[in-house]
């Protein structure tokens, strides 16, 4: 069906511009493949040693193994399962008394210096979340020895990037007005601090806080890998001794306190806010 | 007149004070709960609370003291940084995999465009749950297990974690999309396939690729440590010093390890940005 | 003795930016209640800012109850500000805060942090709180939270509040500007008659000239950091406020 002259020009326009854009779409896409190909190559193809492994049935038989629950483990997992809970709860509190001084310096309008503290800050930050707790664990193990301390410590200090990030976001997003209404009554810093910044961003604070703690139920859970005790102490001895079953009762603890976790997180959250 | 002020003034005070009864024994309550249970938790852990507070302090001087000179050489040889390249590499492929997995499992777990919601729903929800509840630490240490140290467990643990971080994220994505061309599509006789292809992938795509450049930046930071517990990167080489006791190569390895993933969220966070400006 | 003596005031906000205020001179009485107008960008808030320092002058001086205001330091200043009521144009409450609890941090200036941080406050002070919200007409309200009430009793708050400061002198910065017409007459009614029971001077900045001309008994017109007009609101007359406003288009 012939189309009118002026309707043919715009159509041809049309289509060049989807060919232009599939190509793009085309190469995009070809791009990542050939670059997992590559990764895919480097990785496991030259790495992995299929015989040991032994094969299709081998993998089959090794994940059977773990299809068994050690249910006479079940006395042993309440002391750890409190242990992990307790150490994700004082890390978190611990790591919120860190982030306070690095969310005030780390906040523009409130830090004491744009130039140095406020850089440092925002570094600290960085730095908190940038270290992996199991890289943290090991250097509080170097600073304080063996035991649930150097988990705890971990934890707080890998918290404190996320909530002091979130922190300083909030400083530095109130609403000036009560700030300059404490100041003009003649409040001193401290009083236009508590009275004027602290209700304004305390909703939002807490609330992190608690999605926190609920991520750092997770992260114990895997500090007893480095000597700190709770399920992770007890996953790695059965691990240790071929107790696959106990292995999977382990694995079935841990998840359900993250679902309690998760849930008290949840109702706690709509609380505060 | 006055007299009169004066009686108001009396039977105010008696009639205001902060604290309600019961409102405020809850919230005391909750506060003083939550104090007694960290004080019993530093009990039954055996934490000395004096040693925990001055920690910070002493970690100046034990890094001073143990690990201070690192010795950069020793993560400047080529041995090491193919190691670093295979973490990368692991990542990447981590990264795909669990994001390319994630995708369905995510619509499963979305409960506006679920297929169904009484079996979909529940599968989909419990995937990306238990993926993300097991911390990649331990997936590595199962996969090591059933598929023998090297990067294969490295790669795998990696992916389930991958499928746990970004499936959550892209479901809670999906979950405020806006569900006008849903209803349309499904008014049009689409199948729940069809809906999310054609509904719901369009409005997620930019969002989705964010959350997929975050996840890498994520899962980089994962997979410079799936070698501690035998998953191949840069991991192992921590590992292998740390039971020497070969403190200042320790150190050297942890400094590369905040360099790479400083780098690695530094590329991440300016991938993100162009991907947002250009679409 | 005047209350308040300003001479030659000059403000400028950046070294290089032009300056606001272009030398002003004026004194406030203590039976004064004193409405400064003028179109906008004339300086008006700059101004009342500037008698407390919560805008810094860069010129002349301000002389509060016989104290040098520029030239106070950190403590005289708060000293110097719990004697200066203030009132705001969007009422600058503490929204998550109670009523009760707004009004109480009028006192602020005279409580010590540690009992701020407990925000225990004296007996005496809230018998006063109360009273005064009940005078403003709050007395039921006294729990409610801040962002729970409406506009015109979000400023009678705020009055309560700058009232517990029991202020030597009261700073109004456009009071009704945020308020609907029939509410705004009565805000100015009720700071009005507190401020003359109670034998406080009075600054206002106000936006609307019916309403000056109506409960003020001093004007003081500026333009373009001028003042241009300095007397009773009898002697205002239609062509003085055709030359305060002279360059106001609208």
């Amino acid at each position: 069906m012939a189309i009118s002259g002026n309707y043919s020009n715009s159509l041809a326009q049309q289509i060049e511009l989807r060919r232009h854009r599939q190509l793009k779409l085309v190469i995009i896409w070809g791009g990542v493949l050939l670059f997992s190909a590559w990764c895919l190559n480097g990785t496991i193809i030259e790495d992995t040693d299929w015989s040991r492994i032994g094969g299709r049935n081998g993998v089959f038989a090794s994940i059977s193994r773990y299809l068994t629950i050690d249910l006479s483990l079940f006395s042993e997992l309440i002391v750890p399962t409190i242990e992990t809970f307790m150490m994700a709860t004082v890390g978190t509190v611990l790591g919120c008394f860190f982030s306070l001084p690095v969310a005030w310096l780390g906040a523009a309008n409130v830090t004491p210096s744009k130039t140095v503290l406020y850089p440092l800050g925002r570094f600290l930050m960085v730095i908190s979340r940038s270290v992996h707790e199991i890289v943290w664990a090991l250097i509080f193990v170097s600073a304080v020895g063996l035991g649930a301390l150097p988990g705890v410590l971990a934890i707080a200090m890998r918290s404190v990037g996320f909530i002091s990030k979130i922190t300083a976001e909030a400083i530095e997003n109130i609403d000036s007005k009560p700030v300059e209404a404490i100041r003009a009554t003649g409040g001193s810093d401290f009083q236009v601090l508590y009275y004027g910044i602290l209700p304004q961003i305390y909703p939002v604070v807490l609330a992190t806080v608690i999605f926190e703690w609920d991520i750092n139920i997770r992260r114990s859970a895997v500090m007893g890998l480095v000597g700190a005790g709770g399920l992770g102490l007890l996953f790695f001895r059965q691990m240790n001794s071929f107790n696959y079953g106990g292995v999977s009762m382990v694995i079935l603890a841990i998840l359900l306190l993250i679902i309690l976790g998760e849930i008290i997180s949840h109702y706690l959250r709509k609380a505060v806010i | 007149m006055t007299e009169q002020k004066n009686m108001s003034m009396q039977k105010h005070k008696l009639k205001w004070s902060r604290y309600s009864f019961p409102e405020s024994l809850w919230s005391f309550g909750t506060v003083l709960a939550i104090l007694v249970f960290l004080g019993y938790s530093l009990h039954f852990l055996n934490i000395d609370v004096l040693v925990m507070l001055t920690a910070l302090g002493k970690l100046g001087g034990v890094i001073a003291d143990r690990f201070y000179p690192p010795e950069i050489s020793y993560v400047t040889n080529p041995g090491y940084l193919s190691s670093i390249l295979d973490t990368l590499q692991m990542s990447f492929l981590g990264g795909i995999l669990g994001v390319i997995l994630a995708i369905p499992l995510a619509w499963f777990s979305a409960w506006n465009v679920t297929p169904h919601r009484m079996i979909f729903f529940p599968f989909g929800r419990l995937c990306v749950i238990s993926s993300r509840a097991i911390h990649e630490t331990i997936w590595t240490i199962l996969f090591v297990s059933i598929l023998g140290f090297g990067m294969l467990a490295g790669v795998s643990a990696l992916t389930m974690f991958c499928i746990g971080f970004a499936g959550k994220l892209f479901s809670d994505e999906i979950e405020a999309v806006d569900i006008g061309p849903v209803e349309a599509t499904r008014a049009a006789g689409a199948n729940s396939f069809q809906v999310f292809i054609y509904a719901v992938m369009p409005q997620v795509r930019v969002a989705f690729t964010g959350i997929a450049i975050y996840t890498w930046d994520v899962a980089f930071r994962a997979a410079t440590v799936v070698g501690f517990f035998g998953g191949g990167g840069m991991g192992w080489y921590l590992k292998r010093n740390v039971q020497q006791l070969e403190n200042l190569r320790v150190g050297a390895i942890i400094l590369s390890i905040i360099a790479m993933v400083l780098a690695a969220e530094f590329i991440s966070s300016w991938l993100r940005e162009t991907v947002n400006r250009s679409k | 003795m005047s209350v308040l003596s300003v001479r030659n005031l000059r403000v400028r906000y950046t070294a290089k930016g032009p300056e606001i205020l272009k030398g002003i001179d004026f004194d406030v009485e203590s039976d004064d209640f004193l409405a400064i107008i003028g179109p906008s960008g004339a300086g008006k808030s700059t101004l009342i800012r500037c008698i407390n320092r919560l805008v810094e002058p860069t010129g002349g001086n301000i002389t509060l109850l016989d104290q040098e205001v520029c030239s106070l330091n950190t403590r005289q200043l708060r000293k110097l500000r719990r004697n200066v009521g203030m009132i705001f144009q969007e009422f600058n409450l503490i929204n998550r805060m109670s009523v009760m609890d707004n009004v109480l941090s009028g006192r602020l200036g005279y409580t010590s942090n540690i009992r701020s941080l407990f925000r225990h406050f004296h007996k005496e002070d809230i018998a006063r709180a109360l009273d005064y919200l009940d005078r403003v007409g709050l007395g039921d309200q006294i729990d409610k939270r801040a962002d729970e009430l409406s506009g015109g009793q979000r400023q009678r708050v705020g009055i309560a509040r700058a009232l517990m400061q029991q202020p030597k002198l009261l700073l109004l910065d456009e009071p009704t500007s945020a308020l609907d017409p029939k509410i705004s007459r009565e805000v100015m009614a009720l700071i009005l008659s507190l401020a003359k029971e109670l034998g406080v001077p009075t600054l206002c900045n106000i936006h609307d000239v019916q309403l000056a001309k109506e409960f003020c008994n001093r004007i003081i017109g500026l333009q373009d950091g001028y003042k241009k007009f300095d007397g009773g609101t009898s002697t205002l007359s239609d062509n003085d406020l055709n030359d305060i406003y002279a360059m106001e288009v609208l």
